[in-house]
């Protein structure tokens, strides 16, 4: 019966723990949406402008989200445009094509970049610039491009290694069924591995996709600005979702400011929870459709 | 016939009066119509205000201009102005004549600022003299109650090197003293504004722009930081505010200084919290 | 074979390269630009002395032991709740409730870094300021609960990877035999998990050095070597952040480059040490 004791612990110790992280979790979403809650409406966004004459780039918008949105919005768009088809091809080489010495050393390589602070990135994307601006075009600066490229490298190991464990996953026969036939391995690769591994590959972007869109450290060194409006070009500045709310977190200038800062905030969440549960709507259906029991 | 010419002289004063009235009553804005392009603006956070209600009523105007606007700091804002990053670099204090010959630097003045000591509304020490500052800066004094106060320790914050209004309060008001290691550091005017807003044992420095009722400034040896004591003087820790550019300010960096330094311009100063020049 | 299949491995193995060479290219950029500072002898120095510009001294010490005292305490503060999280998971709550705190602990992933340092100035700053009646409520204590809350995912869903990992075939043997859920744990699982506790220790260990945000808004960043926990503190990243506004040529923003560099071996070592004792798990 003295057995009961640890077991009895193990439960109480177990439930505390999930308790803590749960209330802990609920705590600061809760406190978001009690503060930021009552700002969430299309005056956050376009503060005086007329949405549509705002959307169409008619009008710049002044102490409203949208700069910082589509800011966001453009960086996801570029850094995992450049990400995918890299992280794609490593990640195929990866799990096909290399020895595994060149496994080992190059999953290193992958493990390491994974492991690299954001900040150091940034850092990275920094002189980049400075040295391009010092030795080759004066007129490069840290901007919109060099921001989006530095993400590249911050979410290429996502890529990168939910590609290969994808392949990898897939069972042997399945494998070996193609080349059995007579396909080539490229053939293999492109027409029965990939469109097997897609809805792995799917959530792995997604999961980049939510990366680019939280990410601070990386753009505040290399051309994220408080104050820029739609961005114009690829060469200049611009704002961003986070970092609008690391600057109001620091300097807001009046409750007014403070409340819209609690509203990027969950207009922030709100949107990385939204492409979690995509990617996970994506699995599911994916592996529905294909029938397949991995 | 007789009344039309009898007429028309007032008839020309008229048209002379308006037409007069006309071009001064043009806007200074005109200035950027049919401009396009972008404009970098980073350095001073002291600026910011001014330069966010500038650039706003130029990008309303004309939509092809852009204005990037960074904060950074005064030194921030010298470096990459030299160094060619932006166009125009806001510095809270003068560039040093070794700034203005390595960078070859021109210097535009458009506004007068104090720094003022500030604390939390709730504190009752309101007034202090130099030397207990100094004392409270260097770590000596580190209780509110031999002050006066609560019986809980102060709370420092100060600004990094790179920030004019630091440069400026630690060589006027310090008197070049030590800075405690102890100091929290805050990055911007507007990062001490809410530092100290928020922290009721909070003692901190900040530009006579950013002041306003969350906040309550410090009398130091006698004089409280306001608007009209920086400007009459009377007031010793005070400063320019200058927008710096590489070489002859030139294109658009050129009209929006010319903006700010012009009548419409210098209301926005004003507007702001700070002293026009003009 | 086609030119395609021909051209085929090389451009993936091209790929590959690419990203090995930015791995290489981001250390050897640091380190080649912190070689002035290098050269001039200043390199124990800059490891060794205190921060005080105005003096002449750009020593990054404060900020390291800054960066393990934070990293350490956050560690020491979500080990025990994600051990107890993933034994809820794994053993005692094996079924609805386990799946749904799985659920929920994945969805902890997506929550951006900024919104907890958000939310960590307005609402526990001002909490342990208050709660402790001594500093401004910007401390390695409050920095280091919301680290602990921020890595908690990455430990947990590791622990209970690694605590599925072990055979199935021992969990059955040892049920068989009647052990309670206690027993299973601490004479079954854990003996055979606890190479993939350690690397997620690790792994957790160096997402917590590597942080910018939490730190950056929550910690004080003063350059004191720190004492007490209420103390504040700076780290590495935070450091990085806060000077990268000064101007390039001095040696002020050279220490940038020794703390990046810094930064990079430390999490470098921490993935070698990951690895090791990844491979003890196979």
């Amino acid at each position: 019966m003295s057995q009961r004791l640890p077991d009895r612990l193990l439960s109480a110790f177990s439930w505390a723990c999930a308790l803590v992280l749960t209330a802990g979790v609920c705590m600061i979403i809760g406190f978001l949406i009690l503060k930021g809650g009552r700002s969430l409406n299309l005056n956050l966004i376009f503060a005086d402008t007329r949405p549509w004459d705002a959307i169409l780039l008619k009008r710049q918008v002044f102490g409203g989200l949208f700069p910082a949105i589509t800011g966001t919005f453009l960086l996801i768009l570029l850094s995992v445009g450049v990400a995918l088809p890299l992280g794609l091809c490593s990640g195929i080489y990866l799990a096909e094509y290399a020895s595994p010495k060149a496994r080992s050393v190059f999953g290193f390589m992958v493990d390491l970049l994974a492991g690299i602070p954001s900040i150091v990135v940034g850092l990275f994307g920094f002189s980049i610039t400075i040295f391009l601006h010092h030795f080759y075009n004066s007129r490069i600066y840290p901007c919109l491009l060099i921001s989006a490229l530095s993400l590249a490298f911050l979410v290429l190991p996502y890529i990168i290694k939910t590609t290969q464990n994808a392949i990898e996953r897939i069972p042997l026969l399945t494998r070996l069924t193609a080349p059995g036939l007579g396909a080539t391995k490229l053939q293999n690769v492109v027409w029965v591995l990939l469109p097997l591994a897609l809805s792995d590959i799917a959530s792995g972007v997604v999961l980049a996709i939510g990366r680019c869109a939280e990410d601070t450290a990386v753009i505040m060194l290399t051309g994220v600005v408080a104050t820029a409006g739609v961005p114009k070009s690829l060469f200049s500045g611009f704002e961003a979702l986070p970092f609008y709310i690391y600057y109001t977190a620091s300097e807001y200038k009046g409750s007014a400011e403070l409340v819209k800062g609690y509203g990027a905030a969950l207009i922030l969440l709100s949107i990385c929870s939204m492409l979690f549960i995509f990617a996970h709507l994506i699995k599911m259906l994916i592996d529905r459709r294909a029938g397949i029991m991995m | 016939m007789k009344q039309v010419c009898k007429l028309f002289p007032y008839f020309v004063v008229l048209s002379i009066i308006t037409f007069t009235a006309g071009i001064v009553c043009a806007s200074e804005l005109d200035a950027f119509k049919g401009e396009k392009g972008v404009l970098r603006i980073a350095g001073g956070t002291a600026h910011i205000p001014v330069m966010k209600e500038a650039a706003k009523r130029i990008m309303t105007m004309n939509y092809d201009i852009q204005i990037t606007i960074a904060g950074g700091g005064s030194g921030a804002g010298i470096k990459q102005a030299g160094e060619g990053l932006v166009d125009i670099g806001n510095s809270g204090r003068k560039p040093t004549d070794e700034e203005v010959s390595k960078y070859n630097l021109s210097m535009y003045k458009w506004a007068i600022d104090g720094v003022g000591t500030v604390v939390h509304p709730s504190n009752p020490v309101k007034a202090l003299s130099g030397e207990q500052l100094k004392g409270i800066y260097a770590g000596k004094i580190v209780n509110w109650k031999e002050l006066g106060g609560e019986d809980r320790p102060i709370n420092i914050y100060t600004r990094d090197k790179s920030s004019g209004t630091r440069a400026v309060f630690w060589k006027k008001a310090l008197d070049k003293g030590d800075i405690s290691a102890k100091a929290n550091f805050v990055a911007s005017n507007g990062a001490m504004k809410a530092a100290v807003t928020n922290d009721p044992y909070a003692i901190g420095y900040v530009s006579v722009g950013y002041m306003d009722e969350t906040v309550t400034p410090i009398a130091l040896d006698g004089v409280i930081p306001t608007l009209k004591t920086v400007q009459t003087g009377e007031y010793k820790v005070a400063r320019g505010l200058y927008s710096n550019t590489k070489g002859e300010y030139t294109g658009l960096a050129k009209k929006l200084i010319t903006y700010l330094l012009s009548p419409e311009g210098q209301k926005i100063v004003s507007d702001m919290g700070l002293i026009p020049v003009n | 074979m086609s030119l395609k299949d021909k051209c085929a491995p090389a451009v993936f193995a091209g790929a590959s390269f690419l990203c090995a060479a930015v791995t290489l290219c981001v250390l050897g950029f640091m380190v080649s630009l912190s070689l002035p500072v290098l050269k001039s002898g200043m390199l124990w120095k800059i490891l060794t002395d205190s921060w005080s510009p105005d003096h002449g001294q750009f020593g990054i010490l404060a900020m390291i032991v800054g960066t393990f005292y934070i990293a350490s305490l956050s560690l020491i503060i979500s080990l025990p709740i994600s051990l107890g999280c993933s034994f809820f998971m794994q053993i005692t709550h094996k079924g609805i409730a386990g799946r749904l705190l799985k659920k929920f602990v994945q969805f902890m992933t997506a929550i951006p870094t900024v919104v907890y340092g958000f939310v960590g100035v307005f609402l526990l700053v001002p909490l342990v300021r208050d709660l402790f009646s001594h500093g401004s409520g910007m401390s390695i204590l409050t920095a280091a609960l919301m680290l602990g809350l921020l890595i908690s995912p990455t430990m947990i869903l590791f622990f209970c990877a690694s605590f599925e990992r072990v055979p199935k075939i021992y969990t059955d043997a040892v049920d068989s035999l009647g052990a309670t859920p206690f027993q299973k744990l601490f004479y079954v699982i854990l003996p055979q998990a606890w190479p993939g506790v350690l690397t997620g220790l690790i792994l957790a260990f160096g997402r917590a050095m590597g942080d910018t945000l939490v730190a950056l808004m929550l910690s004080g960043n003063s350059i004191m070597l720190p004492s007490s926990l209420l103390d504040s503190a700076r780290t590495l990243t935070a450091h990085i952040a806060m000077i990268i506004a000064a101007d390039f040529d001095s040696i002020e923003f050279k220490t940038v480059f020794v703390s990046g560099a810094v930064l990079y071996l430390m999490t470098g070592c921490g993935i070698l040490l990951a690895r090791i004792s990844g491979r003890r798990m196979e």
